[in-house]
């Protein structure tokens, strides 16, 4: 491979030699004063400036050492002054600094480009370990990598996007060895392993957050072997002076730090910045909002048309699983079945040998699905029975073909509708009567939303707030507010007997034996059984529930205004095709030790979807009151 | 307002990720370069990789870009890539060996400089007791074990492990 800054300055030192004047960088300084470099585009990129809502530039940089002018962070102008003289800078002392050709080499690049720096009057250093990174990674292309949402844990409940440094090369098999790429991460060093402190200081920047280098096969580790998460990786169509000036900017940002916001600069965000300082051509952050989820990142790729050359899809442990499960006869099935759980049962006598493998192939994929945490705990056991099943698998002398597995029916987040959900509507209620509704939600997806590009049966709702205008009696009602619902649905099958559950911490307005409309602070918690069939077009579910209700108009337990409910909720779902959504509930609520001491609530919904918008009808029913709404949701 | 709100939603959803650090001394938490080396913090011997901590808030990645630090963040081709790649994804690896086939086989192949990947994926099957007589051998010892097999097999020409 060329060395990197040999390659990235070759279009831009042109001229011929001359003689070496001491005042050449102030030259260089004045003609980019003059022509406004300090403005263009890819220089503010590159120093992650951001123009202030007050007037002026900061960078989103925090890392002191990420500026050679004490002024760095809030003057791209004195920054780029610094950068000029430091280009021309003897060596630093300090053997572990790096010479600013060193450390800032797409800078470098950039300004030897601009400003036609004279190759002859400077002198270029030798960069060891940027060499020694850039050959490490023989990026020729890259990735943006999106594994998918893992309700199973908060912090990836939206999923995780990183940036994959491909090799590209085909040798051998013809199979590209994507797992020896290098992958970016961008993630927060959490310094804490106190789960409040980690949502507070997440929330608030106190931690920080650095770009880190990883072979790839880490992470499909992690994600598709350890936490079965499908994966979906988008290759760019960058040019290879984009490819190298992306990773000439990712070994800048190697020695600094960003403050980590959860919410907004996150790991997503600041993956896109990467991609638009090494492409000055692409428009991606400014396709985003205030709070930025991994999939819309996605969606800002496939806003500059022609970016994402290719599209693919990684499937997770459990999704190999079920593809070899999907080729076995039910006698096979049952196989399967026994050898997962017990590795020494033989098989049926007449398989063939290479039905022996594909069994022992799905057996073996099973077993990892059931026992990832046990595998990582080190449970007494559980690896030596993992070792039988290898050890049984290579006996039979059947090489597998390799395992194509489609992408799901619902495709990927690109086709996912915008998480931002703002609802209009008008109904009529027995107790309010007629009414005008408002609703907003901040992210991201709920059940009855168009399936395109989400995980089917997952619900994660974020700032959920219902308005009710009540026309007759003018008054505004806060109807319902949520400020996180989980909804997790585990198909049961007999390979998987995962329970579903469901959560959700909010406020709602309450209509039964314990108030008439009072606003009440609720926490639901319930789970149990779902099953899926028709596939995927019925959903069929019984939870076991209970839920928490506290206000101080209630007449909770013992005439407290704390109230607890406990009982079965039967829910039925039904979608036709990416068009139609259906779902139907009752719940029966049992009130322990408060004065109405039964409380029940059926609804049912339809939604019809038309490309950004949908139309909702419902009705619902409580103890008190029955109404029904016809609404229009748009999403952004 | 909002930003009180959303930090009550994060406290909220907060509540099951202090499991941030998963211990482990299973197959994982062995030293060398396997998965377990990668450090959590000062926790020894928890699985970085693993942490429940994968959307950034508490990814832990402990390898610096600029200083190269990890002991396992090069995946050059050779003798010690090829080691490096052994250890790392033993489990997976293990998996598919015995069934002669897989991208960690193409993977391998493709850094040990075997000329067919196929031919490697045959004899790692058929030589898979040998390379994994137990299941509590080392990290390094399943490594020196493939490394070993893919040498003797002269056939395999995997010319890069020396």
């Amino acid at each position: 491979m060329r060395p990197l800054l040999a390659l990235l300055l070759a279009a831009a030192l042109p001229g011929p030699a001359g003689a070496v004047e001491l005042s050449y960088p102030e030259e260089l300084v004045a003609t980019a004063r003059a022509e406004g470099v300090a403005r263009d585009r890819q220089w503010l990129r590159l120093g992650h400036w951001r123009e202030r809502a007050v007037g002026g530039w900061e960078s989103e940089a925090d890392g002191p050492a990420f500026f050679l002018s004490p002024r760095g962070k809030t003057d791209p102008e004195a920054e780029l002054a610094a950068t000029l003289r430091g280009l021309f800078a003897p060596e630093p002392e300090d053997p572990e600094r790096q010479h600013p050709q060193c450390q800032f080499p797409a800078r470098f690049a950039f300004l030897a480009r601009r400003l036609g720096i004279d190759a002859a009057k400077l002198p270029v250093r030798r960069c060891e370990k940027l060499e020694k990174f850039w050959a490490r990674t023989e990026a020729r292309g890259v990735t943006l990598v999106f594994s998918s949402y893992f309700l199973d844990n908060p912090a990836s409940a939206f999923g995780h996007t990183f940036l994959r440094l491909d090799k590209g090369g085909e040798r051998g098999s013809g199979e590209r060895a994507e797992l020896l790429d290098q992958g970016v991460n961008y993630a927060a060093t959490a310094d804490s392993g106190n789960a409040i402190l980690y949502a507070v200081k997440g929330l608030t920047g106190l931690f920080k957050g650095e770009f880190t280098a990883l072979p790839y096969f880490y992470k499909v580790r992690e994600y598709a072997d350890y936490e079965s998460r499908d994966i979906w990786e988008y290759d760019l169509a960058l040019r290879p002076d984009e490819v190298a000036m992306l990773v000439a900017h990712v070994w800048e940002l190697g020695s600094t730090w960003f403050d980590y916001y959860y919410l907004s600069e996150n790991c997503s965000y600041h993956i896109l910045g990467v991609l638009e300082a090494a492409s000055p051509r692409l428009e991606l952050l400014s396709r985003l909002g205030p709070v930025v989820l991994p999939a819309e990142t996605v969606q800002a790729l496939y806003d500059n048309p022609g970016l994402v050359s290719r599209a693919r899809f990684r499937p997770s442990v459990r999704s190999q699983f079920a593809r070899r499960a999907a080729a076995l006869d039910p006698a096979s099935l049952d196989a399967v079945d026994a050898v997962a759980a017990e590795p020494a049962r033989p098989l049926p006598p007449d398989l063939s040998p290479t039905a022996q493998a594909a069994v022992l192939d799905a057996a073996l994929d099973l077993f990892d699905v059931r026992n990832a945490r046990a595998l990582v705990d080190g449970k007494a056991g559980v690896a030596e029975a993992r070792q039988g099943l290898l050890a049984r698998r290579s006996a039979v002398p059947v090489q597998s073909a390799p395992l194509e597995v489609p992408p799901p029916p619902q495709g990927g987040p690109e086709r996912g509708h915008g998480s931002a959900r703002l609802g209009l509507g008008t109904g009529a209620s027995s107790d309010g009567g007629p009414y005008l509704s408002l609703s907003y939600r901040a992210a991201l997806h709920d059940l009855l939303d168009p399936p395109a590009g989400f995980s089917p049966g997952s619900q994660l709702e974020f700032l959920v707030t219902r308005l009710r205008w009540e026309t007759r009696r003018e008054r505004l009602r806060l109807e319902d507010f949520s400020l996180v619902e989980v909804v997790s649905t585990n198909p049961v099958d007999r390979f998987d007997r995962r329970a579903s559950w469901h959560m959700r911490a909010g406020a709602a307005t309450l209509r039964d034996g314990g108030c008439r409309g009072c606003l009440a602070g609720i926490f639901e918690l319930g789970g149990g059984p779902a099953l899926v069939a028709a596939g995927g077009a019925v959903t069929a579910q019984v939870a076991a529930d209970s839920e928490l209700a506290a206000s101080p108009e209630l007449q909770g337990a013992f005439g407290s205004g704390l109230r607890l409910g406990v009982g079965p909720t039967a829910t039925l779902r039904l979608m036709g095709g990416a068009r139609l959504s259906t779902q139907a509930s009752a719940g029966l609520r049992f009130l322990p030790f408060a004065r109405s001491n039964l409380g029940y609530a059926l609804g049912a919904e339809s939604r019809l979807h038309l490309g950004p918008v949908s139309l909702a009808l419902a009705w619902r029913k409580t103890p008190l009151a029955y109404e029904g709404e016809l609404s229009a949701m748009f999403f952004r | 307002m909002r930003k009180t709100m959303v930090a009550l939603t994060i406290l909220a959803m907060a509540g099951s990720a202090s499991a941030n650090g998963i211990k482990g001394n299973g197959p994982y938490g062995t030293a060398g370069c396997g998965l377990g080396s990668m450090a959590f913090g000062n926790q020894k011997g928890a699985v970085q990789i693993l942490a429940a901590t994968t959307n950034g808030l508490f990814g832990t990645q402990t390898f610096g870009i600029t200083s190269g630090t990890s002991n396992c963040g090069e995946s050059a081709v050779g003798l010690s890539g090829t080691k490096t790649f052994i250890e790392a994804n033993r489990d997976a690896l293990a998996k598919d060996m015995s069934r002669g086939s897989g991208e960690t086989i193409s993977a391998l192949s493709r850094l040990a400089g075997c000329a067919d990947a196929k031919a490697v994926g045959a004899k790692l099957q058929q030589r898979f007791q040998a390379v994994f007589p137990e299941q509590s051998l080392s990290d390094e010892a399943v490594s020196s074990n493939v490394i070993s097999t893919l040498k003797a097999e002269k056939a395999l020409s995997c010319n890069e492990l020396g």
